[in-house]
């Protein structure tokens, strides 16, 4: 298992494309710098830089790049079937490429998460905010490394549940909220160091459950699909 | 024994037909991609993502041409139209500009097209004008049929269906300045990786980070800068001209200022780069 998981992180980080993980957080970080260097009060950037940038944005395409990183990239490159034909329970798989995944997105994340909330406010809402980022990149991470098994193109679909669910649908019609992980973090941090600048919207109860679920669900699904993978190719 | 130095006919034939030129594969090759582009000619998979975006968006148009005609209310014009449905386009061209670009490079046809007549600047314009065409149409066609929505139930004639098409040809030349330079920018980033799956993240990844960035320029520094902070990011760009051109009473939540004409020469100067970078991305393609 812990070999499942070195490989994965290797095939991960090893190359040139894990710079493009770079970028994303240093932006982060960059944008609250000028604000606080700027001397505004955290009330009026904090919304933007924190829900709109870090939550709606940072947080899912990291873990979008990652999660369909760690076993769509195998299944594309047909080396899955290496893995495969090991004597190695097909959970175990899922498990370490699952656990790889939630580690790289969490530390990407997290890091620069935490530096914002030090300087939108304290070191309690840095936690608050890491605390929920961390949280955010096991449901976010589950979800996306299912959909890797389930189509030939998860980040399409990936970004399908980004930016058409979560960014157009949570606009508009408050009912797919319930369903979308973006929310859940936004509440739980919120609820962990309560302040003007997040917008709860759903109750912290199915915030955690509902993570929970997502978790858990989607990995068994995924375990349940590795059980009956087909290696058979398809063009287009 | 054989006798050396005989060169055996062994039937090939020359091609006696007409060669058609640069032209002929340039038409080709929009017209491959325009196809392609909604799927036209290929699996049945490949056309799931294109029309599920282009029927959200007819969708749309019908509910606001049945709202129009039934209860006279306009909830979006033409122009706002294109600006709510901003998300989907930047999901369109992230599904557009890798398919377009990357398949190519993926596959090895580059070399294939460029042992041709056809050259570089032949393959990106052809490229280019097929995405412009094809994200042209996902917009210009919904705001066609709102307009047809209006048309039928005017009540003052044929000076009534003008009046409307007056409010329509704006609304298409916006429409066109969207997809002039979204497919810029996204085709750019396409042509740089050979992984559609990479190439659709880093587009939408260009498009979403950088409107926070617009969010927290427009409250920092002063009027001046915040009236040129819409020029961080596409969408308020594309935004801030259409606001400049149209010149009336604009609710947008950002205001330009006086700086219109800043907002439509960094829009000129971003699609002859992008351009640019993509003929000089294409001057030398690696072979299989």
């Amino acid at each position: 298992m812990s070999t499942v998981a070195l490989i994965t992180a290797r095939g991960l980080l090893g190359r040139r494309r894990a710079l493009l993980l770079l970028p994303l957080p240093l932006l982060l970080i960059g944008l609250a710098a000028i604000c606080r260097a700027n001397n505004l009060s955290p009330d009026q950037w904090g919304q933007a830089v924190i829900v709109g940038l870090g939550f709606a944005v940072v947080l899912p395409v990291v873990a979008l790049i990652v999660g369909t990183g760690v076993l769509g990239s195998e299944v594309d490159d047909g080396t899955l079937v290496h893995i495969l034909t090991k004597p190695l329970p097909r959970r175990d798989i899922i498990l370490a490429k699952f656990g790889v995944a939630v580690l790289v997105t969490a530390i990407t994340t997290t890091l620069p998460l935490f530096a914002v909330g030090l300087l939108a406010g304290s070191a309690e809402l840095g936690i608050a905010l890491a605390v929920a980022a961390v949280a955010g990149s096991i449901a976010y991470s589950a979800l996306f490394v299912l959909l890797s098994l389930l189509t030939r193109r998860p980040v399409l679909l990936g970004l399908v549940y980004i930016l058409v669910w979560e960014g157009l649908l949570g606009r508009f019609l408050s009912g797919t909220r319930v369903l979308s992980i973006e929310q859940y973090v936004i509440t739980i941090a919120d609820k962990l160091s309560p302040t003007d600048i997040l917008p709860s919207q759903v109750g912290i109860t199915t915030a955690i459950v509902m993570s929970a679920v997502f978790a858990v669900v989607c990995t068994v699904i995924a375990i349940n699909r590795l059980g009956s993978f087909s290696l058979a190719g398809e063009t287009s | 024994m054989s006798e050396a130095g005989v060169i055996h006919d062994i039937g090939y034939q020359r091609y006696e037909g007409q060669r058609l030129g640069r032209r002929a594969g340039l038409t080709a090759l929009y017209v491959h991609g325009l196809r392609s582009s909604f799927g036209l000619g290929r699996s049945a998979k490949a056309k799931i993502f294109p029309w599920l975006v282009a029927g959200i968006m007819l969708l749309v148009a019908v509910i606001l041409a049945a709202v129009r005609s039934q209860l006279g209310e306009v909830i979006f014009t033409y122009v706002q139209y294109d600006d709510q449905m901003a998300w989907l386009i930047i999901f369109f061209v992230a599904i557009l500009a890798p398919q377009l670009m990357s398949r190519d490079i993926r596959s090895g046809t580059l070399p294939l097209y460029f042992s041709r007549p056809v050259r570089a600047a032949d393959y990106v314009l052809a490229k280019f004008a097929a995405m412009v065409t094809a994200v042209w149409l996902l917009l210009g066609v919904p705001q066609f049929i709102m307009f047809l929505g209006a048309a039928f139930t005017t009540k003052t004639g044929a000076r009534g269906v003008w009046n409307e098409f007056l409010d329509l040809a704006p609304g298409w030349g916006y429409s066109l300045l969207w997809a002039v330079l979204f497919s810029s920018i996204g085709l750019l980033i396409a042509s740089l990786t050979g992984k559609q799956a990479f190439a659709a993240g880093g587009i939408v990844a260009v498009f979403l980070v950088t409107t926070p960035v617009v969010g927290v320029l427009s409250i920092i520094g002063s009027t001046t800068a915040n009236s040129l902070a819409g020029l961080a990011s596409p969408m308020t760009l594309i935004a801030g001209i259409g606001a400049w051109l149209s010149d009336g009473p604009v609710e947008m939540e950002l205001p330009i200022g006086r700086f219109g004409p800043v907002y439509a020469i960094e829009a000129v100067c971003l699609i002859a780069a992008c351009l640019l970078l993509l003929l000089a991305r294409y001057r030398k393609v690696a072979s299989l």
